[in-house]
């Protein structure tokens, strides 16, 4: 144990002293005191699988097709449905921004639409479109509508009033300043938009697939569970913070960089 | 002859907070003719930027008219060039595609617009940051590309309130002496606000006085100093630190 | 003066001249209005095209059954469910995390390397739990309670770690060369600089546990607002499953406007941070 302890300590020492590999360097000992837990037997194995176990899973399930097949399926209404939210979501977002009047009537409605929150619609969903494609969509729609549109409005409401002085006495019609002032300046409230209704989004869409779905991650966990399979549900919560990592990293790290950053405006 | 004239000019504004009445501008009338370099001074919260904002046409007088060209101001327009204390530089376009900003919305071929586009940016010293984005340069680069954007469009008249206000000094002089170069070069009517009455002086060839709060003219001087006006002989001018005195005497009553 | 900083030119937008100050809108009036007329116009849309209760139900429908379900004391008893789930889910939650993100930040390395992995883990907050919860604590309170507590969490303490990180170096060596002890650091510089993060996540992770637990109450237990739903669901009674739905989203909407927001534009905004909703 005392060993153990050591290497331990040496790890995080290791993984602190390499900035650039210190996301993913702090996984290595949090792997290993897993697998040694596991293997220590405290808990009895079928509550408390080893990563070696897992990983033995994660081979057969991407073996059978299973594991690529649900993982599709969740990516891609994911996809579907932040790009009909943002479709939606921004041009709603400038409006009721821009418009006092569609503001005052506006903003109560929608802050108690999100207020409801997706999940709370599946029953009357179910009851509308069945255990189908239509509920889960309308649910992540939902989902990722409402950051997107709340912090849209935020975003055109912050847009200094210079701004769009200055291009209106450079001439610009009302179409423009929407397009070249008010849209862009509201760039770093969108991406916020985006972000939380992605990370709302993903939520809603693995309780869908686990109260509603034939397919997909969250389908495949509460599967697992009903058929007391621990493993795989960790499999499934492993996937889904890596598919996270991914999205985050991989689109809106480097979307948010390319824009935002590199024009000065504070983001958060 | 492309004149502006304001009569009998006034503003109130209803205090949200308060809920009262706040006369900004009472009664203003003055007169810039073409070509002119206008500066007006007065001691701060006199309504300079209020009368400044109402001839841009970004709010509306409470009474009197303000005419361009004979025309009545009824809101903002590319006749008119705003640069801002604060630059107000889109910050997601270029140095280019800010200057551009103007001969784009008038739907200039873009081949045509970027020659304007280099020509104003040479104009102010900075061919070589076309490419570069606001929040790259310093606050005196900021400005400069605030200049060049509001002269591409070529407007009637260029209004500029406290431009210079949030650089810091030795690049307040030096924009200070590029804008009366830039002047005399161009021509461009321009009407200046400032609180700074050195720099009022410096740059003008008429001084408009304003009064505190609410803001009237008090007076009008020529400023008969010969250019190219350049600081560096200017501050010990014997008729410079006599109008400058003047002037602050009005501005600053003892 | 380099860059634009947006937080500057805040007060100078229009929109806060005109509803920032005091004597603006009367915020509850413009609130109830729109709601108002969004509550005729589905009385009106109801009636015109007699829209069937199994489809949508009429207003006059939910009102009885909101009045039947407060005289039998089922809803009450429903809603008290949750929100004791949620009270002693996220109590319990801050009072670990706050701690815990507080000492773990203490140290350099141990703030490096464990900030990446509740970042990791606090983007599965919440339902990603629930499978694994009701299987370690079987259905009901503890496995509700557990994903509750999972949401706030992980994400608290991740922003606690990242709030201490974010205080200015100088500000602590400020403190340290004014004599602050250890003890001293952490109660007047390392607890007030990480609060506005602090705050920050206990409302995003609270927005996660909310929705966790209309999830897992539909899942896996007989009491709360997201078990009175689903069990309406199976009955066809769709205006139990709308009552349900205001009743839901008007708490939240308390929970978070009355309580949240305010305690955070009260740090945040105060110390001039970027503001935020949704
Ligand atoms: N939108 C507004 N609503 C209410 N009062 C205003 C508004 N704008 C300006 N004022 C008031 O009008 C008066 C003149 O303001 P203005 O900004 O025009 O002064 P200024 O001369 O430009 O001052 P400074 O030198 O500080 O820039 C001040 O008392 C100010 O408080
Ligand atoms: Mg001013």
């Amino acid at each position: 144990m005392a060993r153990a302890l050591r290497l331990l300590g040496l790890t995080l020492r290791w993984a602190a002293a390499h900035p650039g590999l210190s996301s993913f360097a702090p996984f290595v000992p949090i792997l290993a005191l897993w697998a040694l837990l596991a293997a220590s037997g405290l808990f009895p194995a079928v509550f408390f699988p080893g990563p070696m176990e897992v990983l033995r899973v994660f081979g057969t399930l991407m073996y059978k097709g299973v594991l690529p097949d649900y993982l599709e399926d969740s990516v891609i209404r994911l996809a579907v449905g932040a790009a009909a939210g943002m479709a939606l979501g921004i041009p709603l977002g400038v409006l009721v921004g821009v418009s006092r009047r569609a503001h005052r009537l506006g903003w109560p409605v929608l802050l108690f639409f999100q207020a409801i929150g997706d999940i709370a619609w599946l029953p009357i969903l179910l009851i509308w479109f069945g255990f189908g494609l239509g509920t889960m969509t309308f649910v992540i729609v939902y989902t990722v509508l409402f950051p997107v549109v709340l912090n849209t409005v935020l975003g055109v409401r912050s847009v200094p009033l210079e701004l769009t002085r200055a291009a209106q006495s450079l001439g610009a019609p009302r179409f423009h300043i929407l397009l070249e002032v008010i849209v862009p300046g509201a760039l770093p409230n969108i991406v916020t938009g985006l972000r939380n209704g992605l990370g709302y989004g993903w939520r809603a869409l693995i309780a869908a697939e686990m109260i509603v779905g034939t397919s997909g991650i969250g389908f495949l966990m509460f599967d697992a569970r009903r058929a007391g399979q621990v493993t795989e549900i960790l499999l499934g919560m492993i996937v889904l913070g890596l598919l996270w990592y991914f999205v985050d990293g991989w689109l809106l790290v480097p979307l948010e960089r390319a824009t935002v950053e590199r024009w000065g405006l504070v983001a958060r | 002859m492309k004149n502006l004239i304001i009569r009998g000019l006034s503003k109130t504004y209803l205090d949200p907070y308060a809920g009262a009445h706040v006369t900004a501008i009472a009664d203003v009338s003055l007169e810039v003719v073409q070509g002119e370099f206008v500066s007006i001074v007065g001691p701060s919260g006199c309504g300079k930027s209020t009368l400044l904002n109402m001839i841009a046409g970004f709010i509306p007088p409470s009474r009197g008219e303000i005419l361009l060209d004979g025309r009545s101001v009824k809101g903002p327009g590319p006749d008119r060039g705003v640069v801002f204390q604060s630059f107000a530089l889109f910050p997601w376009k270029t140095v280019l595609g800010n200057v551009t900003f103007g001969p784009k919305m008038r739907g200039v071929p873009r081949e045509e617009r970027e020659r304007i586009g280099r020509e104003y940016l040479g104009l102010v010293g900075l061919a070589g940051a076309a490419g570069r984005y606001p929040a790259e340069l310093s606050g005196g680069m900021q400005q400069r590309v605030g200049v060049a954007r509001a002269l591409a469009n070529s407007p009637d008249l260029l209004l500029m309130d406290e431009p210079f206000a949030s650089v810091d000094a030795q690049t307040r002089m030096t924009l200070q002496e590029e804008l009366t170069r830039i002047w005399q070069e161009r021509r461009p009517t321009i009407l200046f606000v400032t609180h700074d009455v050195e720099e009022a002086v410096f740059l003008a060839n008429r001084v408009i006085v304003l009064s505190s709060a609410p803001g009237r003219v008090l007076a009008e001087l020529p400023v008969p100093l010969p250019r190219p006006r350049v600081w560096a002989p200017l501050v010990e001018d014997r008729d410079f630190k006599a109008l400058v005195a003047r002037v602050l005497g009005m501005v600053r009553p003892a | 003066m380099r860059g634009f900083r947006r937080r500057h030119w805040r007060a100078d937008t229009a929109y806060d001249r005109v509803v920032g100050g005091p004597g603006g809108l009367r915020p509850a009036v413009a609130f109830l209005v729109p709601l108002g007329l969004l509550l005729m116009v589905w009385a009106v849309v109801v009636a015109l095209f007699q829209v069937p209760a199994r489809v949508f139900p009429s207003v006059g429908e939910v009102a009885l059954a909101g009045v039947q379900s407060l005289s039998d004391g089922s809803l009450l008893h429903h809603t008290g469910q949750s929100l004791l789930r949620v009270l002693v889910g996220t109590v319990l939650a801050i009072a670990v995390s706050v701690p815990l993100g507080v000492a773990m930040s203490v140290s350099r390395v141990a703030s490096a390397v464990l900030t990446p992995l509740f970042r990791f883990f606090s983007v599965l907050a919440g339902i990603a739990w629930i499978p694994i919860a009701t299987l370690w604590f079987g259905y009901g309170f503890g496995a509700i309670t557990f994903v509750i507590f999972n949401a706030v969490f992980f994400i608290v303490t991740y922003n606690t770690l990242l709030g201490v990180a974010s205080i200015p170096l100088p500000l602590r060596y400020a403190a340290a060369s004014l004599g602050a002890g250890p003890w001293r650091m952490l109660t007047e510089v390392l607890l007030p600089g990480a609060l506005p993060n602090v705050v920050t996540g206990i409302r995003t992770g609270m927005g996660y546990a909310w929705r966790g637990l209309i999830a897992a109450e539909m899942i896996a237990t007989n009491a709360g607002l997201g078990y009175m739903l689903f069990l309406a669901r199976d009955f066809y009674r769709t205006e139990v499953i709308l009552l349900g739905m205001i009743v839901i989203g008007a708490l939240w909407l308390m929970i978070d406007r009355l309580l949240l927001a305010p305690v955070e534009r009260a740090t945040i905004e105060r110390w001039g941070m970027v503001r935020r909703v949704g």
